[in-house]
């Protein structure tokens, strides 16, 4: 059916160590938005959620960039061109546009920059507003997609845990250096999920709006098992609510959640 | 090859492919993936009268050929699943089963009364069987007597189809089928999850924010066959099979072991149309191992009856 169908892997690359990017081609592809996901098919009992690196909707491709961390991940980056991969998607809520009369800043952590360069080149023509990338890594090895952003003429402020690149420390400094300046700003943010506590936690002070992507473990990553969720507002007697990533995200207003 | 199937108090199937409670949501779901239609029918999400929080995240994580899940049974209660998907399922063409959860025997009975009113629903599926929760389920489970109790207040409320659904983690689970049957039920589905755990290297911690899960897939599928054969030697009632199917031949080897029709869910997770294709592939299967009617493969590995070998 629509939402079930193999892609074919038109392009491949390597782009920092343990990390690929492959480019997908089929004409459901065309959908696609930024900060929804597709749901892979590897050998294990369950399928690995993946966001869309970049979308070229028009030629019905979408990316995915993917950092190796398990038996699923390991599998993908084996993939060659010419195979195909089986996907569900695209899948879940992405991000609300930004609105151009605002400054934009987008906040990614390693493998949670993807989702953002998809939202960028979708929104960027004609921004003539403040626009900001700050993007944080473990380590210079592990930072990505900065090229990409360059080529778009936004130059990322890139922060390194170690220090080995960039600045020293987390994203958290330029981010709230950045909020000093533009106060007004929409930030969408997407990373691990101390950065985006962290950045949680900032926002509610201020008064900007904020878009969080988040990741959690997945069953069926359509909605029917309620395996993904993650706490969230209303807070009731028993606290926070459960809401599921997968359908109900993985994009959420910052406001939604409870961290 | 004729695949329908007729069940206790005139529940009759189109074929004998049933998707799993919570595995599939309520329906509307899976409706972009799979035709409904098709489907033997779909056991619904376990529903209790007031909404269910669940457990805390991570709710599933993969082991070996298994899976294990945390839910909590998480559910928006009975009003909700009457307004929003009662209406959706009603423009269905297959078999509807509420599967029904609470924490007392009043709420079993509750429920049961409620959708007992909704045309739509089809037949009854009473879980007694969850390990995710801590009381309610699984305590009626473990303990004939109250088993027999929820059944009869499930029974007594409803002229409806009402299959009870048992537990693996019990040396005996056909003294709980027994209790169940001695109450009034018209069949028994099995089985439930296995109760299990994983650790979290990387946190030292449970994997599962439940501590404790079900375990799932085809990983359990030799122990749903030891239960389903055990309990269908036994007990007078149809019995409906699961634990681990991803092929016709795994549904052939729940009919030899003694089901009458078998529901599917894990293996959804990573092939939604899975079960089309097994509904497709049964008249082969069925033949190749010399059977001409569904019926035919019913309880045949049973070493009190004349098997042919095929
Ligand atoms: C909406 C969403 C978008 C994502 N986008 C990307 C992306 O663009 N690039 C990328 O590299 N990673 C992304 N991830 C994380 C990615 O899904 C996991 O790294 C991957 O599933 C790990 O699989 P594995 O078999 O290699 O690891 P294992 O640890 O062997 O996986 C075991 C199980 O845990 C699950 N799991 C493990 N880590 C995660 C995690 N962080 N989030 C969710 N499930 C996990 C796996 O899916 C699998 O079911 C995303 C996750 C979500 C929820
Ligand atoms: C994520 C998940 C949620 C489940 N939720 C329920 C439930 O709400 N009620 C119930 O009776 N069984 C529930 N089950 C158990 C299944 O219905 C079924 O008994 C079990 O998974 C074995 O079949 P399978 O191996 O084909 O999945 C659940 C199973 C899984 C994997
Ligand atoms: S993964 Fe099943 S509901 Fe989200």
């Amino acid at each position: 059916m629509k939402n079930a169908f193999k892609a074919s892997i038109v392009a491949r690359d390597e782009v920092a160590p343990d990390h690929v990017e492959l480019i997908l081609s089929s004409p459901e592809l065309e959908d696609a938005q930024p900060g929804q996901f597709c749901h892979v098919l590897t050998p294990g009992m369950l399928r690995r959620p993946l966001s869309f690196s970049r979308l070229d909707r028009k030629r019905g491709r979408a990316g995915v960039l993917l950092q190796v961390v398990g038996s699923g991940t390991a599998w993908l980056y084996e993939r060659r061109v010419g195979e195909q991969l089986d996907l569900l998607g695209p899948l879940g809520r992405g991000f609300e546009p930004p609105d151009p009369s605002r400054p934009w800043l987008l906040v990614g952590g390693g493998v949670g920059i993807p989702p953002l360069y998809a939202a960028l080149q979708c929104w960027q023509a004609a921004w003539d507003q403040p626009l900001g990338v700050i993007l944080g890594a473990r380590a210079a090895t592990a930072v990505i997609m900065t090229k990409d952003f360059q080529d778009r003429g936004v130059y990322p402020l890139v922060t390194t845990d170690d220090g080995s690149l960039g600045r020293f420390g987390t994203v958290m400094g330029p981010f709230l250096e950045w909020m000093d300046r533009y106060p007004e700003s929409q930030v969408m943010a997407c990373g691990p999920t101390g950065m985006l506590a962290a950045l949680h936690g900032a926002a509610k002070a201020r008064q900007g709006s904020m878009q969080l992507c988040l990741e959690q473990r997945m069953g069926c990553g359509i909605g029917a098992c309620l395996a993904c969720v993650v706490p969230a507002q209303p807070i009731g007697e028993e606290g926070p609510c459960y809401r599921r990533v997968c359908t109900e995200g993985p994009v959420f207003q910052a406001e939604e959640l409870v961290f | 090859m004729d695949l329908s199937v007729n069940l206790p108090r005139g529940l009759r199937l189109k074929n004998p492919i049933i998707a799993a409670s919570g595995t599939f949501g309520f329906g509307p779901e899976y409706a972009a993936y799979v035709d409904l239609n098709q489907l033997g029918g779909i056991s619904v999400k376990g529903i209790s009268p007031k909404p269910w929080r669940g457990n805390p995240p991570p709710r599933v994580w993969e082991t070996p050929a298994g899976l294990l899940n945390s839910i909590g049974l998480q559910n928006p209660g009975l009003a909700t699943f009457i307004e929003e998907d009662i209406p959706f399922l009603a423009s269905v063409d297959t078999a509807v089963i509420a599967n029904i959860i609470g924490h007392t025997v009043e709420e079993y009975r509750q429920v049961a009364e409620r959708l007992s009113q909704e045309e739509r629903i089809d037949a009854f599926e009473v879980n007694i069987s969850c390990p995710n929760v801590k009381e309610g389920g699984i305590s009626f489970g473990h303990d004939p007597r109250q088993a027999f109790l929820v059944t009869q207040a499930v029974r007594s409320v409803t002229e409806k189809p009402v299959m009870v659904k048992v537990s693996p983690n019990m040396a005996e689970p056909w003294v709980v089928a027994q209790a169940a049957v001695d109450a009034g039920a018209d069949m028994i589905s099995a089985i439930n999850t296995l109760v299990g755990m994983a650790i979290d290297l990387k946190r030292r911690r449970p994997a599962l924010g439940g501590v404790t899960g079900g375990l799932s897939g085809p990983a359990v599928k030799p122990v749903a066959l030891r239960v389903v054969y055990e309990i269908a030697s036994r007990v007078s009632v149809p019995v409906i099979g699961m634990g681990g199917i991803e092929s016709a031949e795994d549904v052939l080897e729940f009919f030899l072991a003694g089901a009458r029709a078998v529901m599917v869910g894990t293996v959804t997770f990573q092939y939604p149309e899975r079960m089309l294709s097994i509904i497709e592939e049964i008249p082969k299967v069925w033949r190749r191992y010399g059977f001409q009617d569904l019926p035919e493969a019913v309880g045949a590995a049973h070493l009190d009856k004349e098997g042919e070998p095929g």
